[in-house]
């Protein structure tokens, strides 16, 4: 190591020594990775003010404050719509099992239960998160109520019966006391002074404060002492008459084996329901389906991102939270570092305009198709005015913008009635919206068998089912006037109509004849058309209409959306970054680094090649000798062979009780690593632990 | 020289016997003689009395003393049952020996790399590889596809079912081609004998602390401009962490080297950009030995209340934890506190229940929280509701950058290689230490190591027929101490201590400065040893005694 770095780095105060420390600056003027204080001194006022928003300008620099700031606040604004949406769904899917549980809470006491413990025991199942949502919502609910409240308790908590209970009373008080109102609870009483962990505490917090409910909750009780839970629970309904618990189980596997683990006498105490919540994949199917197919959506994720969410999140346990955790950092990736994304700012105006903003867009893919299908269609001028003039570019891109965004959501409008259609028609009843958004992101809906069978499955509705079909699609196509009058007239005829049976068009089944006839010895079958009834007729024509609509809408929002002029813009389509945040690979990393150095060394001289070399970091050299040796290996060979390395490569500085202090540092580093460990098998004989790619 | 021919005459008659090359043997001997002289260095030195015993002793030893010289480690028990020595003798491995001597010998040149060649047989193949790609891969090439054709000519048909144990053996723990990483691990792990080489670090003076650290002072890194790039490329990252910070996100580095360096730059950083209203930055360096959950809480605390920390804390973490949420809770202007952890995977910190807890400081509103970690298996730490509670957002930081704040360098490598007490210094700290300590002190430890001196000279007489067992080199090396009870009466014999209570009292003084070892034997005694080599003793003792 450059020795004047390492004096730099280090600390004066001799804190790299210290475990903790509060950082304080080691030199005020100098920052790294920044100019000089010199040189910096031109533009201090501006640096301080920038801190209001941590969005950094664009475009090799060249990006104006303004618009970076209008990138923020786009960001800052779609996101909170989006989390309220979020929030909103997350609420809505677990309130049926609030009101159960809350519900139970309120209406059991030990005197209905005839003293025993009222009991709720929750299973979740893989949906781990959504048992602390409930215990905090309904926390809420109690407190604000002011009934009592909920001490959550994880395993952690619950190591011996003295904790535990020193923490259900410090958090049942803290919980509307505050941590001075519990110490002062603790101290200014009458008598002697009780320790932590007695329940008297508890018991006058209760009598003081008038409190009916204590909710005492397990969030994962499968990792609970079970001798530990049963000395609480026989401790607590000794004191049930004083303390009004109601117990909570979160239960992660049955309640058959939660309560096999309990001694009969326990189990004896407890006494309530059983409550589900359901899993988590529904629900992430919802918001999803809210965020993509919004009707007002601006910005939408694109096939490649939505493909690796659900793989994500099927293939592993995930919650809706780390779900839209995933989905939040995709916003912020496109709007922290795609200048584009100034364009769809609401208040995008001429003003922000930017000649580097300009060349960005001239530089996009899709503005090269775009240019290349006006070249085509032979409007030359119009090409050649958006390459040279400016302003007259940006107005027309904000104009495709919003056109392309319109389509986008039309897209989302067809898809979702894909979805419902294949819902009702019964074509594929377990399609998911996903599935089904991220072929009509590729652009593969429009000729699908999915919508060949969606448009066949219409032609054979019969009245009531049309009825119903019509009554529950989306936004766009519910709004268009065609729709209405077809609406219009199907209720009209039905009016008239006023029979049980429903109407049906001429391509059902139903109305179709079989017919034998024996011809050169063979039996032909042949439908027939029956005759039709008039009703049955106008129906048809109604029907006719109907496919006729869909099919049109169909064609014309199913498009490609790469296809679309500045698609870059509004939607992000990037697998790396979010792969690579949320399910890393770090010991793929490692090893990529030890075995080819060079990917991320990028070397000055042309030595890259795959050889071992002096020239590579010491670790990694040993590290490639001891992936050629077996699964014992002989240290005293290994340094040979490591010395051997250096020797050949004839350095003059290269003695050889360097290379032995290097041949250290880097034993010592793979020891860390886990790579490699000591072996008794033979003297002076290290053993592997870890293969490449296992 | 001198003895060595006539020990080595006998060596080969057994083959003359069989192969009636009387060429052979004349010129076998001078062939023979480097080669015994490189593979056992130690043995030129230390074991004539002993041979010239043993070939006293045993008349028909030429024939075993042979097997003796040219033996595998596994086999190295056979000389002294002479039913097993002809079984070992029947083993296509010994033929091959044999045979490979021959060629040797009728080649009758002085081919340079014979030796080696031989050597590399003889010890399984298992040399560096890299000694293989220098100078040898001719050779080895040669004698590989040459060995096989040989037995093969040699062998009877009969034999022939036994061949592919012999071909087993010559095969490389390198094998040819790509083989699948399953397929390599299976290969690698196959039963049988670990073939590796019998050398030690015997003749390999090992580091000390300070000469490791001299010698460091004076490298300097080739690859020096590449890491400094590197870690520009990092720089760059800055403001986009920051964003992330600033959207609830905690972040984990990931990646080969120290990210001390990057993080005390990210915090300059940090520092620089809020400077109008300084952050508060918590360094944690999860490396530090005796580390705590409760004393990081604790730190954290007093950068958010400053000079208002009560003066009860408790002494949970838990109770610190709680503490520290309430009062962030109490105080809704709070800027948000930037933790920056050190290798969060670091033994201390390791532990599932500090993993937890530290989750949790990670899931309160208003603690931005980065953590570095350097194994590979990071990952296993964290369960899926530990992940949802720490948010993070992963980033590959190599820097390789090495770990010479982190690891205690010296002390990892002799603990891996099994010579721990090499910590004070060897020999020399003993002897400070000793100058220091009353003489009482002084001649116990003289007495324990005349114990240990006589037994190993006891014992070196068995053991030099074996010379070149790393496996029984090994467990005598272990084995030799002297139990607790007797070194106790001899003390008292001497007037060194006149009660237990004493003598407990000096052997503690010992255990303090690591001098001894101690250990409980199979029989349930304690065994007590002294961590140096058996050169070391010696010449320690004769200081001792002449001082």
């Amino acid at each position: 190591m450059d020795p004047e770095m390492a004096d730099a780095d280090a600390p004066k105060d001799g804190s790299n020594t210290q475990g903790v420390y509060l950082y304080h600056p080691a030199n005020v003027t100098k920052a790294p990775g920044e100019r000089p204080s010199k040189r910096r001194k031109v533009l201090p006022e501006k640096q301080a003010d920038n801190t209001t928003h941590p969005f950094v300008p664009l475009l090799d620099g060249d990006e104006t404050a303004a618009s970076v700031e209008s990138r923020y606040n786009f960001y800052q604004t779609l996101w909170s719509e989006q989390e309220t949406k979020i929030q909103g769904i997350l609420n809505e899917a677990d309130s049926g099992v609030l009101e159960e549980v809350l519900s139970f809470v309120r209406s059991t006491s030990p005197q209905t239960y005839g003293n025993c413990i009222p009991t709720a025991l929750v299973t979740v199942g893989s949906n781990v998160s959504s048992l602390g949502r409930l215990l905090a919502r309904l926390n809420d609910r109690l407190t604000t109520a002011g009934e009592g409240g909920v001490v959550a308790l994880e395993s952690g908590d619950a190591p011996n019966l003295k904790t535990t209970l020193k923490n259900i009373i410090r958090a049942a008080i803290t919980n509307t006391e505050g941590n001075e109102g519990y110490q002062s609870f603790l101290t200014d009483r009458d008598g002697p002074r009780l320790l932590g962990y007695d329940l008297d505490v508890l018991g006058d917090y209760v009598k003081r404060k008038g409190v009916t409910k204590l909710v005492i909750a397990f969030q994962d009780s499968e990792a609970v002492d079970p001798n530990m839970l049963t000395d609480l629970l026989s401790l607590l309904s000794s004191w049930v008459d004083r303390i009004p618990f109601t117990l909570l189980f979160g239960i992660s596997t049955s309640v058959e084996l939660f309560e096999g683990r309990l001694l009969r006498s326990s189990v004896a105490l407890l006494r309530g329901r059983y409550f589900k919540i359901h899993g988590a994949s529904n629900c992430v199917d919802r918001i999803y389906e809210n965020l993509q197919a919004d009707e007002n959506g601006q910005f939408w994720l694109g096939r490649n991102i939505t493909a690796t969410l659900f793989e994500k999140s099927t293939d592993a346990f995930q919650t809706p939270e780390a779900f839209s955790q995933t989905v939040k950092y995709a916003y912020m990736s496109h709007f922290f570092a795609n200048p584009l994304a100034t364009l769809l700012a609401s208040d995008a105006s001429p003003s922000l305009r930017q000649n580097k903003l300009c060349e960005a867009i001239r530089n996009v893919p899709s503005f090269r198709s775009f240019c290349e299908d006006h070249l085509d269609a032979g409007s030359s001028k119009y090409v050649r005015q958006l390459l040279e003039d400016d302003e007259y570019l940006y107005s027309q891109s904000l104009e495709h913008l919003r056109v392309g965004q319109q389509k986008m959501r039309y897209l989302f409008q067809a898809a979702r009635t894909i979805h419902i259609c294949l819902k009702h028609l019964g074509i594929a009843k377990d399609t998911s919206i996903s599935d089904v958004s991220t072929r009509a992101l590729s652009g593969e809906l429009v000729d699908s068998p999915w919508v060949e069978e969606i448009l066949t499955g219409l032609k054979m509705l019969d009245s009531t089912k049309l009825q119903e079909l019509i009554a529950i699609l989306p936004g766009s196509l519910a709004a268009h006037p065609d729709l209405g009058a077809i609406h219009e007239d199907l209720e009209y005829l039905l009016q008239e109509y006023k029979d049980v049976t429903p109407l049906r068009s001429e391509y059902d089944n139903h109305h179709s004849v079989l017919t034998s006839t024996v011809l050169r010895q063979s039996v032909k079958l042949s439908r027939r058309k029956a005759k039709l009834p008039d009703q049955d007729v106008d129906y048809t024509r109604i029907i006719d209409r109907f496919h006729a609509l869909t099919g049109a809408f169909f064609a014309e929002a199913l498009l490609n959306p790469q296809d679309l002029f500045l698609h870059e813009a509004f939607i992000i389509d990037m697998k790396n970054p979010l792969k690579e945040i949320f399910s890393p690979r770090p010991r793929y990393a490692i090893e990529r680094a030890l075995a080819r150095p060079f990917d991320y060394l990028i070397s000055t001289s042309n030595t890259s090649e795959a050889r071992v070399s002096a020239k590579q970091p010491a670790t990694a050299i040993l590290y490639q000798l001891i992936l050629e040796s077996g699964a014992l290996v002989n240290v005293h060979d290994l340094w040979q062979a490591f010395n051997a390395v250096f020797e050949s490569d004839g350095d003059a500085d290269c003695d050889e009780r360097m290379v032995l202090t290097l041949f250290y540092r880097a034993l010592s580093e793979l020891k860390s690593f886990g790579m490699v460990k000591s072996s008794r098998k033979k003297l002076d004989h290290i053993a592997k632990t870890s293969w490449v790619g296992l | 020289m001198q003895p060595d021919p006539e020990e080595e005459r006998p060596v080969s008659t057994p083959k003359r016997q069989r192969t009636a090359t009387v060429n052979a043997d004349r010129h076998g001997s001078p062939e023979i003689t480097p080669l015994r002289r490189i593979k056992t260095p130690q043995k030129a030195s230390a074991p004539t009395p002993a041979a010239l015993k043993e070939s006293g002793l045993k008349t028909p030893t030429n024939r075993s003393k042979a097997k003796a010289l040219f033996s595998t480690p596994a086999k190295a028990a056979a000389p002294s049952t002479p039913s097993r020595a002809k079984n070992a003798d029947r083993s296509a491995k010994k033929k091959s020996v044999r045979l490979l001597q021959e060629q040797v010998n009728d080649d009758e040149d002085d081919w340079d790399g014979a030796d080696r060649l031989a050597e590399e047989i003889l010890d399984d193949d298992d040399a560096d590889p890299t000694i293989e790609k220098e100078d040898g891969v001719a050779e080895t090439v040669e004698a590989e596809s040459g060995e096989p054709a040989k037995k093969g000519a040699a062998a009877t048909p009969k034999r022939r079912a036994g061949r592919p144990k012999g071909a087993r053996n010559k095969r490389s723990p390198t094998p040819e081609g790509d083989l699948p990483p399953h397929e390599r691990y299976f290969f690698q792990n196959r039963a049988g004998p670990a073939r590796t080489s019998n050398t030690t670090l015997n003749k390999l003076n090992l580091l000390t602390h300070e000469e490791y650290f001299e010698k460091l002072q004076g490298y300097t890194d080739p690859c020096q401009k590449e890491k400094t790039f590197l870690q520009e490329l990092h720089h760059r990252s800055f403001p986009q962490w920051d964003f992330e910070f600033d959207q609830g996100f905690n972040i984990c580095l990931y990646g080969y080297g120290s990210k001390r360096q990057l993080l005390q730059q990210f915090a300059d950083w940090h520092y620089h950009r809020h400077s109008s209203s300084p952050p508060a930055i918590v360094m944690v360096n999860g490396h530090t030995p005796g580390i705590s959950i409760r004393s990081i809480f604790a730190t954290v605390v007093t950068a958010v209340l400053g000079a208002d920390i009560p003066s009860k804390m408790g002494f949970q973490p838990v109770e610190v934890l709680e503490l520290l949420q309430s009062s962030l809770k109490a105080r809704p202007s709070q800027k948000p506190i930037t933790v920056l952890i050190n290798s969060i995977d670091a033994p201390p910190l390791r532990r599932a229940a500090n993993q937890a807890l530290l989750a949790r400081l990670a899931a309160t509103p208003k603690i931005h929280l980065l953590a570095t970690t350097d194994t590979p298996n990071c990952s296993l730490m964290w369960d899926i509701s530990l992940r949802d509670q720490f948010n993070f957002a992963f980033h590959d930081c190599t820097t390789f950058i090495p770990f010479d704040g982190e690891f205690d360098v010296v002390e990892e490598v002799h603990s891996l290689l099994g010579r721990k007490g090499r910590r004070i210094g060897g020999k020399d700290g003993v002897e400070f230490v000793l100058k220091s300590l009353p003489e009482n002190a002084q001649n116990l430890y003289r007495l324990l190591l005349t114990e240990l001196v006589s037994m190993s000279d006891g014992g070196r007489l068995s053991e030099d027929e074996e010379a070149g067992n790393g496996r029984e080199d090994a467990a005598n090396k272990d084995d030799l101490g002297i139990e607790f009870r007797m070194l106790y009466q001899k003390a008292a014999e001497e007037f060194i201590a006149s009660s237990e209570m004493m003598f407990r009292t000096l052997l503690k003084e010992f255990h303090d400065h690591q001098m001894i070892t101690s250990r409980i034997d199979t029989s349930g005694m304690e065994i007590l040893g002294v961590p140096l080599s058996q050169q070391e003793m010696t010449s320690m003792l004769e200081d001792l005694v002449l001082a």
